[in-house]
């Protein structure tokens, strides 16, 4: 993964995560085979607990134990209702924002079409 | 195959408890200490039974990855308190029971608490302390023993770092002296922190949900077998530096 790549989902794990969570309750390690699943693979699978931690004491996210039959307790998380409405709050903010990047970009695409034609007329 | 297995279970083991021991010093609650390890060891357990290294899930530098942790855990300062708590009690169970000792295996009134015994003490804590954070080299390097002799060299080169700077020590200068009656109350203080100590210990264990007496038993005949241990070590060290240093004196 290049560095662009793991700056942008830096940025947006928080978001990521609470989208996951928000899909169906999950530990840890399926939030990160989730995210790969997507094509986001973590730089450090382990960057998700801080976030989680994060996200808990927001109140957007709960933790809870949940008995295993193979072994000790797993903890799960599921979403909150503060944390659907932050959800939404995050998919307009990034919505609005992507839409604006990829105005900018198919403007940078356009330019270099049309530059030929340009540098022909000049010469 | 199965040697290899067992070698990476002590990398995970020794990993966690790196991270254990730096988030009960950051003063992060003991209950949330234990979820953590839980969370980790499970995260862990699966990546490696996956294929992934260790470095995978927690990064090129586990420290920062356990101080990223902590960080959003809501650390106080005053909760790692507990672990200085316990340092205390060790030390205080030490100094008095050596003392009580040569006292009594000596018939002197007094004990005098040399400069060598403080430095044994607060070497040995800093040291173990070390050792364990020393597992936060776990995914770089794997052995145990690896890890053990870079925290031991990395000791050794910090004294003769100091030596080489011209520091020169008076051992067997007397800190403190104290008689018999002092070394009771000491002993008594020691009995008593400890056994607040316990007593917090066993609460917490009897509300978790999986709750035995075994832990705490078992966390008392460690530590008075520790001390006991601790006592001849500094007894033999005394003695056996103050003659070696008397011996090389006379041959000089």
């Amino acid at each position: 993964m290049d560095t662009r790549s793991t700056q942008l989902l830096k940025g947006t794990l928080d978001m990521c995560l609470l989208a996951t969570i928000a899909q169906r309750p999950c530990y840890g390690y399926e939030m990160v085979q989730q995210l790969a699943q997507q094509g986001l693979d973590l730089v450090s699978e382990g960057s998700i607990y801080p976030l989680l931690s994060r996200l808990q004491h927001l109140g957007y996210i709960e933790g809870y134990l949940v008995a295993s039959r193979d072994g000790p307790q797993r903890k799960y998380y599921r979403l909150q209702p503060e944390g659907v409405k932050q959800l939404e709050r995050w998919q307009t903010e990034w919505e609005a924002f992507a839409q604006a990047v990829e105005r900018i970009l198919k403007g940078a695409r356009s330019d270099e079409e049309s530059r030929p034609a340009h540098t022909a007329t000049d010469r | 195959m199965k040697r290899a297995d067992q070698h990476i279970q002590q990398q995970i083991v020794d990993l966690i408890e790196a991270c254990a021991g730096y988030w009960e010093l950051r003063g992060i609650a003991r209950e949330h200490i234990t979820q953590m390890q839980l969370e980790l060891e499970q995260h862990l357990q699966q990546a490696v039974s996956d294929g992934k290294s260790l470095e995978a899930v927690v990064g090129p530098n586990p420290a920062a990855f356990a101080e990223a942790w902590a960080r959003e855990m809501r650390p106080r300062v005053f909760r790692s308190g507990a672990r200085v708590l316990r340092g205390l009690v060790y030390a205080l169970s030490v100094v008095s029971t050596s003392a009580l000792l040569s006292q009594l295996l000596a018939h002197s009134p007094a004990f005098t608490f040399t400069l060598f015994a403080a430095y044994l003490l607060i070497g040995s804590g800093l040291l173990a302390l070390l050792l364990q954070l020393g597992g936060f080299l776990a995914p770089r390097i794997s052995a145990r023993a690896g890890r053990e002799a870079l925290v031991l060299a990395g000791v050794v080169l910090a004294v003769l770092v100091l030596r080489l700077a011209g520091l020169t020590v008076n051992w067997s200068i007397t800190l403190l002296s104290w008689s018999w009656p002092v070394s009771i109350v000491l002993l008594t203080l020691a009995v008593g922190l400890f056994s607040l100590d316990c007593w917090r210990t066993f609460h917490r264990v009897q509300a978790s949900p999986a709750s035995t007496s075994w832990p705490t038993l078992r966390a008392v005949t460690t530590f008075v077998a520790s001390v006991g241990v601790f006592d001849v070590l500094l007894f033999v060290g005394s003695v056996a530096v103050f003659d070696f240093c008397r011996l090389a004196l006379r041959l000089v």
